[in-house]
């Protein structure tokens, strides 16, 4: 048995807070299992959303670090909404004057996939829609194929839905060929 | 000892069945959650062998009933219609207060077993059949008392562990977990993993069960050393790579496999 015994229940908070590293030695196992930890929302963020790179160039992590602490202060899911809430947050930081459409919809992409892969529910797709682009819904399907994977598409819609509530709405599709609009869900936290 | 490989993601799907049809896999697992909008008969007919299921994210431990039966009900005609030759998940921390942990964490085996005991009764009652259980690749010092706490969960419950050699290879090395001490569930399960490892970029280096390249020698010696109580009537090993995906890499491991199964014993350089 090891010396000072340390599980992983006992890091539970540090692991979705890089502020909560520094408690630990450098050298430490603890240290170390943080980072992990860490390098898997970095890694989440950067490498499905390598534009973001471009606003904190080179490693990210003058966007990674206070987007964590906000979402640690708002107590943020981290579940499919992930990309949309960084998204969110992005709009009010320091970071704003660099947005791009290009990359909020990169954002909104980012999001409509991972509901595809997490969602557990026998909904067949997303819908997702911001009031700053308007007329624009992106929609993630899962894969409904053997040899497929989960898709996500662009529309610009020929008639318009109603405005979408800020930050982002929401709904989600039975069938591909769905047609009637169901009413934006407000996005969960 | 049937060798199996995971079959996480449809593009992969031509890579797998050049592993069947050269003879490297004798079945494939299916990551079953990945595919729950696909039609069992069109999963059946392009793997068009044995398969197992693994269940990733249905987070039992934490997830409500509600949530769980409506899943149990989705996952229920791929049991009957594929009839896998087992259904597991995993026993681990999915979430913090609500929050979710991208890399998923160990739960303290004491403090959580009554409600863990719970959960896999409903959990199998629901699905129909009986569970396995996968081991966590142990970072921290709670590895140790995984092996009676699934020994205990094993005699409560029924369920037994879908037991990863290459996690628990991984507990030894961040915390010495005894690879021995696993010898009586390697005994009672006949469903195994294995996968490759990595380790932490920041030192002191961590063990991380990443299967994201070859298997490691100390795995392949605790597969040799063991083999024999490993290999058992109906016994499946499940390859997996979920990253890397270099076809002849993964073909190299899974020869490596198949020869520990039918070659003799060799010295073996492990000690714990």
């Amino acid at each position: 048995m090891c010396a000072d015994r340390l599980i992983d229940q006992d890091l539970l908070p540090a692991l979705l807070a890089p502020a909560r590293q520094a408690d630990y030695p450098r050298d430490s196992r603890a240290f170390v299992r943080i980072d992990t930890s860490l390098r898997v929302y970095w890694h989440t963020l950067f490498d499905i959303c390598p534009s973001l790179l471009t606003l904190a160039p080179p490693d990210g992590l003058a966007l990674f670090r206070p987007w964590m602490a906000w979402a640690e202060q708002q107590q943020v899911s981290m579940n499919w909404t992930f990309y949309l809430w960084v998204a969110a947050w992005l709009e009010d930081s320091p970071f704003a004057g660099q947005l791009t459409d290009a990359i909020r919809l990169e954002l909104m992409a980012a999001s409509a996939a991972r509901w595809a892969m997490a969602d557990r529910s026998r909904a067949l797709g997303v819908a997702l829609a911001s009031p700053r682009l308007a007329d624009t819904l992106v929609l993630g399907w899962k894969n409904q194929r053997v040899d497929g994977g989960r898709e996500v598409e662009c529309l610009e819609l020929d008639a318009p839905l109603p405005p979408a509530p800020a930050p982002f709405g929401y709904f989600v599709l039975a069938q591909v060929d769905q047609d009637d609009f169901p009413g934006w869900q407000a996005l969960p936290r | 000892m049937d060798i199996g490989f995971n079959f996480t993601l449809g593009n992969t799907l031509p890579m797998v069945q050049r592993f069947r049809d050269e003879g490297l896999i004798d079945y494939c697992e299916l990551l079953i959650d990945n595919f729950l909008q696909v039609p069992p008969h069109d999963l059946a007919e392009a793997l068009d062998c044995p398969v197992g299921f693994h269940i990733m994210f249905s987070r039992f431990i934490e997830a409500d009933r509600a949530q769980l039966r409506d899943l149990a009900s989705q996952l229920r005609p791929y049991i009957e219609q594929l009839k896998p030759r087992y259904v597991s998940d995993h026993v681990a921390c999915f979430s913090h207060q609500g929050r979710q942990l991208y890399h998923l964490a160990e739960i303290d085996y004491p403090t959580a077993y009554a409600q863990v005991r719970e959960q896999v009764l409903f959990w199998q009652e629901q699905l129909g059949m009986p569970l396995y259980l996968e081991n966590y690749p142990s970072i921290l010092d709670g590895g140790h008392d995984a092996p009676a706490f699934f020994q205990q969960l094993a005699e409560d419950t029924g369920a037994r562990m879908l037991f990863d050699a290459s996690n628990a290879v991984c507990a030894w090395r961040n915390c010495g977990v005894p690879l021995t001490d696993w010898l009586p569930h390697i005994d009672a399960t006949p469903h195994f993993h294995v996968g490759g490892y990595n380790v932490s970029v920041l030192e002191p280096r961590l063990i991380l069960d990443t299967h994201d390249s070859e298997l490691a020698d100390d795995t392949l010696d605790y597969l040799r050393q063991w083999r024999t109580r490993f290999d058992k009537p109906g016994a499946t090993l499940t390859y997996e790579r979920d990253n890397n995906l270099d076809e002849a890499s993964i073909a190299r491991d899974l020869r490596r496999l198949r020869a520990v199964f039918c070659e003799e014993p060799a010295p073996c350089a492990l000690t714990a």
